[in-house]
């Protein structure tokens, strides 16, 4: 198993540190897949995370200049990684005025993600500064976990709109959706209900069969959530997205979508049970 | 005449001082104000006695300085002077000095004196449009204590910006423990140091090397490695930022104290660390550091106040008698009215140094956790001895005697120093 990539541009540097900010503000511990053509920061639903997921997805030559990996066998050119995601960006951190950052599988003593970057100092010779970041490599037969999660067909309702920085502010509790472009979020308690209405709000055009034409269009999909769970999402947004989608499956979860140019986000909340 | 401390300081000087006190408060949760015809002197040593840090303002710093000493006269007209034996807590002093920024725009003037009649300082500061600000706060009776360490001697010195240290900060997380300073004599790295007991797989490894050119001042005498509490050197850039001077560190070889000094003509403050002995040296041979009570005539016999123990605890060795090391088994005999201090780290002085109780030295005692307490706990108890080769283990102890080989001159000209019972040990203050 072997990886090697290098980044040399100063925007390409400060967009991953980014987005590695945000995914250590997502997830406490997630793992890395790297394949020949993309990276992925995965968080799988287990009961730990209480059942939230996350997928996001990078196109690895819009970041490194150079990638070399070889995966764990020619047939699964892959490597899985588990990791800490605040040691990759405090790391990727104090990378700021990087001439060249570079980051490799090693084996020192146990195996490691090695962080290096090359410094500009002020003086003619430069800074190295070189971090090692514990990694478990995940086996093979663990992958199965770990594939980017399938959003369930039936009563998918979706639409699309910049609603992010809005829902900051509002304590949310109930998502519902409906496919004439009509979002509402609501807080219930027991003694007053608050509920904001969204209108004209985008939705995409389905991909899946017929059957959702005859769907009354103002019909809404809901769905009951924990706030927290929302506001952690939000609340690690630092890559405004070109475009977010959120997906309601009625009772059973939310799925937020999110693109940028090279960057894709998806997050998975479960429905309160 | 009491022993007495008046200063004033303008708003600008009281930042700097705001700054010395947070400083210090790093290392520990008292200090000592020990006024002087040198300045005053802000004192504080760690609990476990292996970080001292010293901050010397002097008399030209402030507006106005003025200090006395008592002075008893006895029969057999040995006079003994007793200076100010002051004592705060940072947990008074430090909210008083908060928010320095707005205090240095703000006050007019700030007036610090004492008064020994009812062992209190008084702090007060003057605004504008008449309105003053009072503090009164109660000090303890404890007698300062003082590091002899001569930096001069050290085999490597280094000069830095404080930028440089606070680029190499950032590093490391504020869980980081110790760092590792690694130099030869063309470049410097700083490393975290990750002992056993940490957990591996969760720390990560972070290092910075940096090129000599980036140094103000670069002397290496031989490639070291020397570990420290990282603290303690967050401790020095919080003053490094209300000076601007460069940093001066001095070290020699891993157990022997490292020295952080700023100097900037006014001010000087020093911190004074231990370092982590090698794995080969034996922890029992006590490095260079020797604590000394600061009076003019040594008075060992005296009881204690009931008050501060630990202050008086280690006046071991007076100025006047050649400094002696520590070791185990051997007697020190010119210094015998030790015994009647009843410390309990003085207390063993004839057997064996490692049975010290106050902090646990490694090779006899395992305190599991606390590596870095039990180090770094040999600091303090030590002299030099003229005799200290059958028991220095030290790979460098071969160093230690004269040669007179051109190669080993520079390397071994400062230890020559070191191991004569003349040592030239004086107060770095």
């Amino acid at each position: 198993m072997k990886f090697r990539a290098k980044i040399v541009d100063g925007a390409c540097l400060n967009h991953f540190t980014r987005i590695s900010n945000m995914i250590a503000k997502l997830a406490k511990t997630c793992t890395l897949r790297i394949s020949p053509d993309k990276l992925n920061f995965i968080l799988c639903d287990k009961l730990a995370n209480g059942g939230v997921s996350m997928w996001c997805e990078l196109e690895q030559e819009n970041f490194f200049n150079e990638f070399q990996m070889e995966g764990v066998s020619a047939e699964n050119n892959e490597i899985y990684l588990e990791l800490t995601s605040e040691n990759l960006s405090r790391a990727l951190k104090t990378a700021q005025n990087a001439r060249a950052l570079k980051i490799k599988l090693t084996n020192k003593h146990f195996p490691c993600l090695t962080v290096s970057v090359e410094l500009l100092s002020m003086s003619s010779s430069s800074r190295i500064v070189t971090h090692d970041i514990p990694i478990k490599v995940i086996p093979r037969k663990l992958w199965k976990d770990l594939q980017e999660p399938v959003v369930p067909d039936p009563d998918f309702f979706s639409f699309c709109l910049p609603f992010l920085r809005l829902c900051k502010i509002l304590n949310l509790q109930v998502i519902e959706a409906n496919l004439d472009g009509e979002l509402n979020l609501k807080i219930e308690t027991e003694l007053v209900c608050v509920t904001t209405h969204f209108k004209d709000l985008g939705n995409p055009p389905l991909a899946s069969e017929s059957t959702h034409e005859d769907r009354n269009v103002e019909h809404m999909a809901e769905v009951h959530i924990d706030i927290r769970k929302l506001l952690q999402f939000l609340a690690g947004q630092q890559v405004n997205p070109t475009k977010a989608l959120c997906n309601i499956v009625n009772n059973k979860m939310v799925h937020f979508d999110l693109l940028h140019e090279d960057v894709s986000l998806q997050y998975f909340i479960p429905a309160l049970s | 005449m009491a022993a007495m401390l008046k200063c004033v300081m303008s708003g600008s000087q009281v930042k700097v001082f705001g700054k010395a006190v947070q400083a210090l408060s790093r290392i520990s949760d008292e200090f000592w104000l020990d006024p002087s015809k040198k300045g005053l002197a802000l004192r504080c040593v760690n609990s476990s006695r292996s970080a001292y840090g010293c901050v010397l303002f002097s008399p030209v710093f402030f507006q106005h300085y003025q200090w006395s000493a008592l002075v008893k006269m006895s029969e057999n007209e040995l006079d003994t002077t007793l200076n100010l034996k002051c004592k705060l807590g940072m947990k008074s002093i430090l909210p008083i000095f908060r928010c320095l920024n707005s205090l240095e725009r703000n006050i007019e003037k700030c007036r610090i004196f004492t008064r020994s009649d009812k062992c209190k300082v008084v702090i007060q500061f003057f605004y504008r449009h008449g309105i003053k600000r009072t503090h009164n706060i109660c000090f303890q009776e404890s007698q300062p204590l003082q590091v002899i360490f001569d930096k001069n001697v050290c085999t490597n010195t280094l000069m830095i910006q404080p930028r440089l240290l606070a680029d190499a900060i950032v590093l490391f997380t504020s869980s980081q423990e110790e760092v590792t300073l690694a130099v030869t004599p063309l470049n410097f790295c700083l490393k975290s140091s990750n002992e056993e007991s940490m957990d591996l797989s969760n720390a990560v490894y972070s290092e910075m090397f940096v090129g000599s050119d980036e140094f103000d001042f670069f002397e290496i005498g031989m490639d070291t490695e020397i570990t420290f509490c990282f603290k303690e050197l967050k401790g020095m850039l919080t003053f490094s930022e209300a000076t601007h001077a460069p940093i001066s560190i001095y070290f020699d070889f891993p157990g022997k104290p490292l020295a952080l000094s700023i100097d900037d003509m006014l001010v000087e403050a020093n911190f004074i660390l231990a370092t982590l002995a090698d794995e080969q040296s034996r922890a029992s041979s006590p490095q260079s550091l020797c604590l000394s009570q600061k009076r003019k005539r040594s008075d060992l016999i005296e009881k204690k106040t009931g008050k501060n123990v630990t202050g008086q605890a280690l006046e071991c060795i007076s100025r006047k008698a050649a400094p002696r090391r520590l070791y185990p088994k051997e007697t020190l005999t010119n210094i015998s009215a030790l015994e009647n201090c009843g410390s309990p780290a003085m207390k063993r002085v004839d057997g064996d140094v490692s049975e010290v109780s106050e902090s646990s030295v490694s090779n006899t005692e395992e305190v599991p956790g606390s590596l870095c307490l039990r180090k770094f706990s040999c600091m303090f108890f030590g002299a030099v001895s003229s005799d200290q080769q059958e028991h220095f283990n030290h790979p460098f102890d071969s160093l230690a005697r004269a040669s007179d080989s051109e190669q080993d001159m520079n390397n071994v000209c400062c230890r020559k120093e070191f191991n004569r019972s003349d040592a030239k040990y004086f107060c770095i203050i």
